[in-house]
């Protein structure tokens, strides 16, 4: 397959055509809202297009890890099934990933509830370092995002 | 003139049978995420000329945000038959959406500007927004305190403030369970918040988009209230948490937010233990919960065959947002 420009890099360039080339021919004020609204999106697809696959695979084996702590002390038997569901895999396809992290979230949630429910106060607080972790890729992702249109 | 025009036209013919209403001119209304919104002119027989705002539901299967239309007619009427909270008048309900093309609220058009417009404006020739910001809580204030047994009798009325809250934290939960995106963020933050309840107050009328861009002031009279779409019976705090996030500058309370909730619990008698700062922060979380759920619904019918629309996609940034805000409320506050 052609690697260069990257898909990240692709997607910034449709951005740039939306802005510099279409949005200034467009007159009505609604097109042209939804125009700058796609190239947000866009934007935000070019980040996620460059990084995504490794993000989420490294917060996979946090959540893990976490919620496998949490097993060996305060296991429950909704948290063993949530363990259970996750399953190993070594597909690099973006929806094998993508559905292996969201699993990994719901035994990371399972977790979380099972150290809240024991009152581990440690465990707790690791389960927040770990959310600050995933909202600092959230806030990478958002970029420059403002409010329009409001 | 659009399509919306003539299907104006005809409903006129129908709700004012002998008044011959031509429509003249009518033009949608950009912004705001909700709502489709339109101006029309209209000329009645004998050359009187009225204009007024349509509001109606988008099509189907579009668009991000849902809401009653039929509640928000039942609230606007009741408001304006019997309560001393003033709104636009609202004149005509297309209940079935039979001529406008979708359920759809006619209301008068009115010789007024935006407050936040007034607030901007203030702020640019360094007057100062203190008296508008004044007005703008104890316009809030009064919403608040609206008789509850004046609302329409079918809006849904919670037992009590403490259970109207763990009504809204079994919401999260509700959402956590469904959408595993959110779910880590959710579960942690309804467990906190459900440790860390303010005290409670009564019941009150919540507007659900507490901002200044829906009070209206004009040359005389009451400022007016418009966008009901998201009022309920709630904790009114949820009003203040909300306004808390809007981006629109300026944001009043952040200006001097002592001055502010002063002000507010003067009007409203509540105490500076059930309103202050941090109390008001709490209930950004619980104001935000019927938004966040509807910006969770719409995200996940991206790529559906009724796709939701670009502001659904754009929109994921906000979800992004509320997930920083609601922990960074948890962390202030612990």
């Amino acid at each position: 397959m052609i690697t260069r420009p990257t898909t990240d890099v692709l997607i910034e360039d449709c951005c740039r055509e939306l802005t510099e080339a279409i949005l200034p021919g467009l007159t009505d004020e609604t097109l042209k809202l939804r125009l700058v609204m796609t190239e947000t999106v866009l934007r935000n697809a070019a980040v996620r297009a460059a990084h995504e696959i490794a993000w989420m695979r490294e917060e996979t084996t946090a959540l893990l890890d976490y919620a496998g702590r949490v097993a060996a002390r305060h296991g429950s038997e909704a948290l063993r099934a949530a363990l259970a569901e996750v399953g190993p895999t070594d597909s690099l396809h973006l929806a094998d990933v993508a559905d292996r992290y969201e699993r990994a979230g719901q035994a990371f949630t399972a977790a979380l509830a099972a150290a809240q429910e024991a009152g581990d106060a440690d465990l707790v607080a690791e389960a927040r370092e770990l959310l600050r972790d995933r909202i600092a890729t959230e806030k990478e992702v958002m970029a420059t995002y403002e409010v329009v249109g409001r | 003139m659009d399509a919306l025009g003539p299907r104006f036209e005809r409903f006129l013919a129908a709700v004012e049978p002998d008044r011959a209403g031509r429509v003249i001119a009518c033009e949608a209304i950009t912004g705001g995420y909700s709502r489709i919104s339109a101006r029309a002119l209209v000329r009645w027989r004998g050359g009187a000329e009225e204009t007024f705002i349509l509001r109606g539901d988008p099509p189907p299967g579009s668009g991000v945000f849902t809401s009653d239309r039929d509640a928000e007619w039942d609230l606007l009427t009741a408001l304006s038959a019997a309560t001393s909270i003033a709104t636009p008048a609202a004149r005509w309900y297309d209940r079935s959406g039979e001529y406008l093309g979708s359920k759809a609220i006619v209301m008068d058009c009115v010789a007024a500007v935006s407050l936040q417009d007034e607030m901007a404006r203030a702020a640019r020739v360094d007057t100062g927004a203190g008296p508008l910001a004044d007005l703008f809580v104890d316009t809030f204030a009064q919403v608040h305190q609206t008789p509850l047994d004046l609302l329409p009798a079918q809006m849904p009325r919670p037992p009590d403030g403490p259970a109207y809250l763990d009504g809204v934290l079994a919401g999260y939960d509700r959402m956590a369970g469904k959408y595993p995106s959110s779910a880590p963020v959710l579960r942690y933050v309804s467990w906190w918040a459900r440790a860390h309840q303010p005290p409670p107050v009564p019941l009150g009328l919540v507007h659900g988009d507490c901002q200044p861009s829906n009070v209206l002031v004009g040359p005389s009279g009451p400022p007016l209230v418009i966008d009901w779409e998201f009022g309920h019976i709630g904790d009114p705090r949820e009003d203040l948490g909300y306004y808390t996030q809007i981006p629109l500058q300026p944001n009043v309370y952040w200006a001097d937010p002592e001055r502010f909730l002063g002000r507010y619990r003067a009007a409203t008698g509540l105490t500076e233990e059930q309103v202050n700062p941090r109390v008001v922060d709490y209930f950004l979380i619980i104001g935000m919960a019927a938004l966040l759920e509807q910006l969770l619904v719409a995200a996940a019918a991206i790529g559906a065959a009724e796709r939701p629309g670009i502001l659904a996609s754009y929109l994921i940034n906000a979800i992004s947002h509320q997930h920083d805000m609601f922990l960074a409320i948890c962390d202030r506050l612990s």
